[in-house]
């Protein structure tokens, strides 16, 4: 605390109003001249510094599977450190530093992360310097990957498709969420919301390591570049640490096409199909006709806390608590594709009791057949949940990307006031748009009369 | 850096209260947890003679069923309260938990009134049973839990952990209101609990007021409650389960079986560490086995070692998913006959250094703080001492925990294969 008295004192009006921006508790915004973005926030409370970068793409049939492999294989080594090992070895030494790299899909958009988690040093034994290490690493990492023979190393490469390969089929062994991802899939089969986050294993036979190396390149060099940083920042010093290491010379940066949303629906699709499983499982994909854009996303929100989000719910009190049919049943969101997905565990011989259950519910929903207590607890729920967010640097960042990639740049504060002032009319109204697409059920019987397949 | 923010105090009914201040942070959580785990089926009631014996999967099916009250269920009075309330139950403690950003002080009054007031009908208890069904199917649909709990009981014969902490289907059948009223009643008296809350309140008004609720209770002192477990020997029950499930890839894990156990306190939290670091030593990140199996396709990055040491029982477990479990097996165990010579102290220095900033990371997550501090306690481990409990293990300590663990004579092995 004293610290920034002193600096306040030293560096005159400049240093107030950023600490009144730091109050405000957001993004303080920076653009570099190559058009990358830095969004910093300074606090106190964490006893690490989170960093993550994000690299935008387009979700194409045709390059999914480059997109989804390339993180993987930068992870393996960079010039500095050849192999993953070396790397690892490394970020030991920075006092256990965290590193991840992953692939994320929000709407039809795909996006490489890579993340970083940095000890801050007033806590270490040592002086030291872990910050800029790990920044100066993490730039090693994404901008001077370990190339030879002008390509990827094609070993890197080639274990790095075999493992992506695994990980694709291994959807297949989480039954859970496999329902869910094969729901989406029915329900946006002419839609590029359909591509799986990683990718297409017949896909993979087309990359080589020289293909690769030259996609990331044009993907480096146009493509949007966002870097996230949360922590016990200097404003000053740290940023222009980020902003020295990540200057570097790059073309126009490209935009990223907007997702579609307003598919309408002509029909109810049913799909089953069969497994060797315990339990049942039911998904049903609806369209929401609502997205983080939208003006009535807020009613939307709480309109889906009414029917699935939470043990105060519709579809937890009926089906679960009044019914006894399933453990867990819930409805979430999709808020850029505008899509909701309500799943549960079931007996299979309930499938026709939970659907009838589950449907009941979606229709008081759109009737207005919603109780004050409903109401409340979602609204109390949502803005604990938003309150709690502010505390977990993680969630902060992906609130603000959503809001980011929505055109729809809010802080933590701006959510939960307008959580507060949804009434009954509106969460009526937006509800009235939901339409059930599509009912997947993973089943263990013979597929009856109600399958298609 | 923390130690000073925690402050603890006995109450007069035995119960042990932690409080733990988090300056700045919105969210409050807090823990009310008993030292009864799904090992607990077999034990002495105080006063009486005679050992009782319950159906397996009690504790759990108790943790659901304390939610249910006469005025209807627990979670929608912490939903009036804005809190989001949870529980659950391991093999060595039961515990309920919410978090809250506003009315904290009722939402604590609620977690305490709540846990220490059972409300247990026939009729209900017997809806619950389709609930937990289903959460047993669930788990039986689940690949990488049943691939550890066939490990668990490929190495043990007859310790309980080898059962699933929720029974099985036919096990909770015979549960009812009588039994449940008598394990409650045992184990759920403040003597055998504890009690934590994390974030930015004043220690002492907290302090008071869960001092109040408790006093108004008058609990009488409870007394030892004797717990049997049966006598597990030191050799493995198998040394392999293989099972073959609806999956796209296998799955295989290994396990050693601790036998250097009965202890608890500081000398297991530095076992504890000391494993730790040994098993990263040896298979971690920047391991050479690691990068050797990695490179040959026999591990990716889910591939998990991780180890559980409690007062009476410990194991440690390798494994992943991998295209050939029998291959990764031989070479494993063909490395790890090799291994001993080349762990250096460069490598344990660093390791140590990683743990260091693993755990400052830890802080930043009141969940983690509060189930890692939990499960310590119940194994009379001060979790806060981790660093200098740590500071003082030598690379000594690692070479000698290798030759006490890592036995492949008391190692087990759990398949799952496609079907």
């Amino acid at each position: 605390m004293g610290k920034i008295i002193l600096e306040k004192i030293i560096n005159g009006s400049l240093k107030i109003a950023k600490e009144e921006i730091l109050l405000e508790n957001n993004f303080v915004k920076r653009q570099l001249n190559n058009g990358i973005k830095i969004f910093a926030q300074p606090t106190k409370k964490y006893t690490t510094t989170t960093v993550k970068v994000f690299i935008h793409q387009d979700l194409e049939d045709d390059i999914v599977t480059k997109t989804s492999l390339l993180p993987f294989v930068l992870k393996r080594g960079c010039m500095r450190f050849p192999s993953e090992q070396k790397m690892r070895v490394y970020l030991e030494e920075l006092y256990g530093t965290g590193f991840g790299v992953d692939i994320i899909k929000k709407g039809e958009r795909h996006i490489l992360v890579f993340e970083m988690d940095i000890v801050n040093e007033k806590f270490l034994p040592d002086k030291n310097n872990i910050l800029k290490d790990g920044l100066s690493l993490l730039r090693d990492i994404i901008l001077d990957p370990f190339i030879e023979n002008g390509g990827f190393s094609k070993d890197y490469m080639n274990q790095e498709k075999d493992i992506l390969k695994r990980e694709i089929m291994s959807l297949f062994n989480n039954k859970m969420q496999y329902a869910v991802e094969r729901c989406f899939q029915e329900m946006c089969r002419d839609e590029r919301y359909s591509l799986y986050k990683y990718g297409k294993i017949e896909k993979l036979g087309e990359i080589d390591e020289k293909n690769l190396y030259e996609y990331y390149l044009d993907l480096v060099n146009s493509n949007p570049i966002d870097i996230y940083i949360m922590g016990d920042i200097d404003l000053d010093k740290d940023l222009s640490i980020i902003e020295e290491i990540f200057d570097f010379s790059r073309g126009k940066v490209k935009s990223i096409k907007p997702t579609f949303v307003n598919k309408e629906v002509t029909e109810e699709r049913v799909f089953f199909e069969r497994q060797k499983v315990e339990q049942g499982k039911l998904s049903l994909g609806l369209r929401t006709y609502t997205t983080y854009s939208d003006p009535d996303y807020y009613p939307f929100l709480m309109a889906n806390g009414i029917l699935g989000g939470g043990p105060h719910s519709k579809l937890f009190q009926n089906v679960r608590e009044k019914a006894s049919l399933a453990y867990y049943v819930f409805s979430r969101i999709e808020k850029t594709k505008g899509l909701m997905l309500i799943t549960s565990g079931i007996e299979v011989d309930n499938y026709e009791k939970a659907l009838n259950i589950i449907k009941k519910q979606i229709d008081d929903l759109k009737s207005g057949n919603i109780t004050d207590y409903e109401i409340d607890s979602t609204r109390k729920m949502l803005i604990n949940a938003f309150k709690e967010a502010s505390d977990n640097p993680s969630l902060v960042i992906s609130l603000y990307l959503d809001g980011y990639i929505n055109n729809r740049e809010e802080s933590i504060e701006d959510m939960i006031r307008q959580i507060q002032t949804v009434n009954k009319e509106e969460i009526i109204k937006v509800s009235q748009k939901l339409k059930l697409d599509t009912i997947y059920f993973l089943t263990n019987k013979e597929v009856g009369k109600a399958g298609k397949q | 850096m923390i130690k000073e923010d925690v402050y603890c105090k006995k109450l007069k009914c035995g119960l042990d209260v932690y409080l733990i201040l988090k300056k700045g942070y919105k969210k409050k959580f807090a823990i009310y947890a008993t030292r009864y785990g799904s090992i607990d089926s077999e034990f002495i009631v105080p006063g009486e003679n005679t050992p009782t014996k319950v159906p397996d999967g009690i504790a759990h099916f108790l943790e659901h069923k304390l939610f249910e009250k006469e005025y209807g269920n627990v979670f929608d009075k912490f939903a009036e309260f804005g809190a989001s309330a949870n529980a659950y139950t391991s093999y060595t403690h039961t515990a309920y938990l919410f978090s809250c950003t506003d009315n904290f002080e009722e939402n604590l009054e609620l977690l305490i009134d709540f846990v220490q007031e059972p409300y247990f009908t026939e009729e209900s208890i017997e809806k619950e049973k389709g609930i937990i069904e289903q959460e047993l199917k669930m788990y039986s649909d689940d690949p990488n839990w049943q691939v550890f709990l066939n490990l668990l009981k490929a190495m043990y014969k007859a310790h309980p952990v080898r059962n699933d902490i929720g029974g099985t289907v036919d096990s909770i059948k015979y549960i009812n209101a009588e039994t449940l009223y008598k394990c409650y009643n045992t184990f759920y008296h403040p003597e055998n609990m504890v009690l934590l809350a994390i974030g930015d309140f004043n220690p002492e008004k907290i302090f008071n007021q869960i001092e109040n609720n408790f006093n108004s209770r008058e609990y009488k002192p409870q007394g030892e409650i004797t717990r049997i477990y049966p006598q597990e020997q030191d050799e493995i029950n198998k040394n392999l389960i293989e099972e073959k499930l609806s999956v796209a890839e296998p799955l295989f894990f290994m396990g050693f079986k601790d036998r250097n156990v009965g202890f608890g306190g500081e000398k297991l939290f530095r076992k504890e560490i000391t494993t730790r670091i040994l098993l990263d030593m040896v298979l971690g990140r920047s391991s050479n086995l690691y990068k050797e199996l990695y490179e040959d396709g026999l591990i990716d990055d889910r591939f998990q070692i991780d180890y559980d040491g409690r007062k009476n029982y410990g194991y440690c477990v390798l494994g992943g998913p991998t295209q050939d479990p029998y291959t990764l097996h031989k070479r494993i165990l063909e490395a790890i006959g090799k291994t001993k010579n080349i762990l250096n102290e460069d490598t344990f220095e660093r390791i140590k250094k990683k743990m260091v900033g693993n755990y400052i990371r830890g802080l930043n997550s009141q969940e983690f703080i509060s189930s890692v501090f939990v499960s310590y306690y119940f194994s009379d481990i001060d979790v806060f001492r981790y660093l200098d409990v740590l500071e003082k293990i030598t690379f000594r300590d690692t070479l000698y925990r290798f030759e006490d663990l890592i036995d492949p004579n008391y190692h087990s092995c759990s398949i799952i294969m496609p079907e």
